[in-house]
């Protein structure tokens, strides 16, 4: 794993290239490689020929971050003043927001460029990104494959080094997934240790901002950045004062691998994710097999209380106030339901009646309430777990990206490929995804480091191991912005 | 569980959305699988359910509520940009003949 924002940090401040000199460098690579790739879905160039001339007056003033003048993306739900914010949906068609998202105002603030919004499944809505509007990015990889979702344009743009990071969103492995699929680093920090105002809201007791990087070390740079208390996100929380600091010694680190975790795994995916286990045993960590039951119910448990959140947080997309809206009705009300059924896409749609089912009369206690009152087993019983271990190692997913267009055999076949990411949302941990080897096809095989809440220090030091032990080198996609 | 057109129908209504019959035919195939998997829990969790006193894992705690202080909020300007604003409104177009 290569330190992208650390090499290109000492670049800049040694003034041995300018943030202006590398940020047309990142734009050359966009317009040739984003065509073919579909990473960005608007480009905002203009802002970040703007950024980079504040972040070199900042470079020059010394002192400045190690972000400083290092262009980076945002996904395309994330809030940026009078530039698009799409959720890469019809009904936000056109949308400009009039306010930052904190992650963006605090990035701003140490420099950072912005070189575009990234492509996304609608409303963050999938595991392949193919839902968006605006079509399908493609895996750096292999062309012919998915990035994964719902954060893949973030996923592609980092991979093809079309951006040094990316930010994400993760409501059920939306970060880590497509990291996975990629054969790139995504962490989800723990639930409420990063500002989500101006995250355009999915399921808003699981939603998470944060990195999309080529290393462990990178994603503590950008996790740094953005986390702390915010007065405008009231489910944010202080972290700890200081940078992160890592620590590859594993000696002594209890990790619990969950049988709920490896039952029916293909064996591609569980033999590499054990390899990777051995290592950190031979490195003198202490392997422990443990039991989480309620692992096993964590899937529909998601659906339930993600659609039910979804379909409460997307009643807001009326017509009215921003987006699109339909051409012809008859009344204020026959505005709303025609705006809406022309403006989301069929998968959100879908997810909002699940939730509005969910929710409803006659239901809400038979799913809902329950799913409610799993999610409390569940926690606990993590809770447990981390009472014997200092982290647990799990697959990331049990497959690698799948061919485009592929849907599955039926409704839920693509929902279960979400099975090792959920629980980390509905238990609100911090959890890293890393490549650990490769399938036959020479796709990305991904593995997830998963700690207790706000022990997000401890997982970015035991996924930091892996990356000194060089525990899986992946080939440098060409094309994009080489050091 | 198999769920009817009819009930689609009604969701569609709640949920502000409409569907033809064709969409709906399809929505009812597909619903009926993901509510039976949705029904794994029941299969778990039998019997009537407590009343849920948590948001988000955490206790809600009524007492520790902020003051209620005017702070800096946005301008109506800026958040009129995306429609073409009336008289500091949001438009939509007359229905009342």
């Amino acid at each position: 794993m290569k330190s992208v924002i650390s090499s290109l940090s000492r670049l800049l401040s040694s003034r041995e290239i300018s943030s202006a000199e590398l940020t047309d460098k990142y734009i050359s690579a966009i317009e040739s490689r984003n065509p073919e790739l579909n990473a960005y879905v608007h480009t905002t160039f203009e802002e970040a020929k703007k950024n980079s001339a504040a972040a070199d007056k900042m470079l020059k003033e010394g002192g400045a971050s190690p972000l400083c003048g290092i262009p980076m993306t945002l996904k395309d739900n994330i809030a940026t003043d009078g530039l698009p914010t799409t959720c890469c949906s019809k009904i936000l068609q056109g949308f400009k927001p009039y306010y930052d998202a904190t992650v963006w105002r605090k990035l701003k603030a140490c420099g950072a460029v912005l070189l575009g919004k990234t492509n996304m499944d609608e409303f963050a809505m999938g595991s392949t990104s193919e839902t968006s509007v605006y079509g399908a990015p493609s895996n750096p990889r292999n062309l012919q494959r998915v990035t994964g979702g719902s954060s893949g344009g973030g996923a592609a743009a980092v991979c093809a080094n079309l951006a040094a990071y990316a930010l994400g969103s993760d409501t059920g492995g939306s970060i880590r997934q497509p990291a996975a699929f990629c054969g790139v680093v995504g962490f989800k920090p723990t639930y409420g240790a990063v500002s989500r105002y101006g995250l355009i809201a999915y399921g808003s007791s699981l939603d998470q901002i944060g990195p999309i990087t080529n290393s462990v070390t990178d994603a503590a740079v950008v996790y740094d950045a953005i986390r702390g208390e915010d007065e405008k996100d009231m489910t944010s929380c202080p972290t700890e004062k200081g940078k992160t600091i890592l620590t590859p010694d594993v000696k002594g680190l209890k990790i619990g691998l969950a049988d709920e975790f490896f039952d029916g795994l293909d064996t591609e995916i569980k033999s590499a994710v054990e390899n990777a286990v051995k290592k950190y045993e031979k490195a003198g960590a202490q392997v422990m097999r443990i039991s989480i039951p309620a692992l096993k119910l964590a899937l529909p448990v998601y659906y339930i209380i993600a659609c039910a959140e979804a379909s409460s947080n997307l009643g807001r997309y009326d017509g009215i106030r921003y987006g699109y809206r339909a051409q012809s009705y008859s009344s204020v009300d026959d505005m709303v339901v025609k705006t809406r059924t022309q403006g989301f896409g069929k998968e959100v749609q879908k997810r909002i009646m699940l939730g509005t089912y969910v929710l409803s009369s006659g239901y809400f206690d038979a799913y809902y309430k329950k799913a409610c009152i799993i999610r409390e087993s569940l926690r606990a019983q993590l809770k447990s777990a981390f009472g014997t271990c200092d982290v647990l190692i799990a697959p990331t997913a049990p497959n690698t990206a799948f061919v485009k267009g592929y849907t599955g055999g039926n409704a839920i076949e693509m929902y279960l490929s979400d099975v090792c990411t959920v629980p980390v949302n509905i238990g609100g941990l911090p959890a890293i995804s890393l490549p650990c080897g490769k399938d036959k096809n020479g796709l990305p095989i991904g593995m997830q480091i998963i700690g207790d809440v706000f022990e997000d220090g401890k997982v970015l030091s035991a996924a930091y191991f892996a990356e000194e032990e060089k525990l899986c080198e992946l080939e440098e996609v060409q094309g994009g912005v080489s050091l | 569980m198999a769920i009817t057109e009819k009930e689609i129908k009604t969701l569609a209504r709640l949920a502000r959305l409409d569907f033809d019959d064709e969409r709906c035919r399809e929505f009812s195939g597909e619903f009926g699988e993901i509510i039976a998997f949705a029904d794994r829990i029941n299969a778990q969790v039998g019997g009537a359910t407590s009343d849920i006193r948590e948001v988000g894992g955490r206790e809600i705690a009524y007492g520790d509520l902020r003051d209620d202080e005017v702070k800096e909020s946005l301008l109506n300007e800026k958040v009129l940009s995306n429609v073409q604003s009336e008289g500091g409104f949001f438009p939509v177009r007359r229905v009342v003949k």
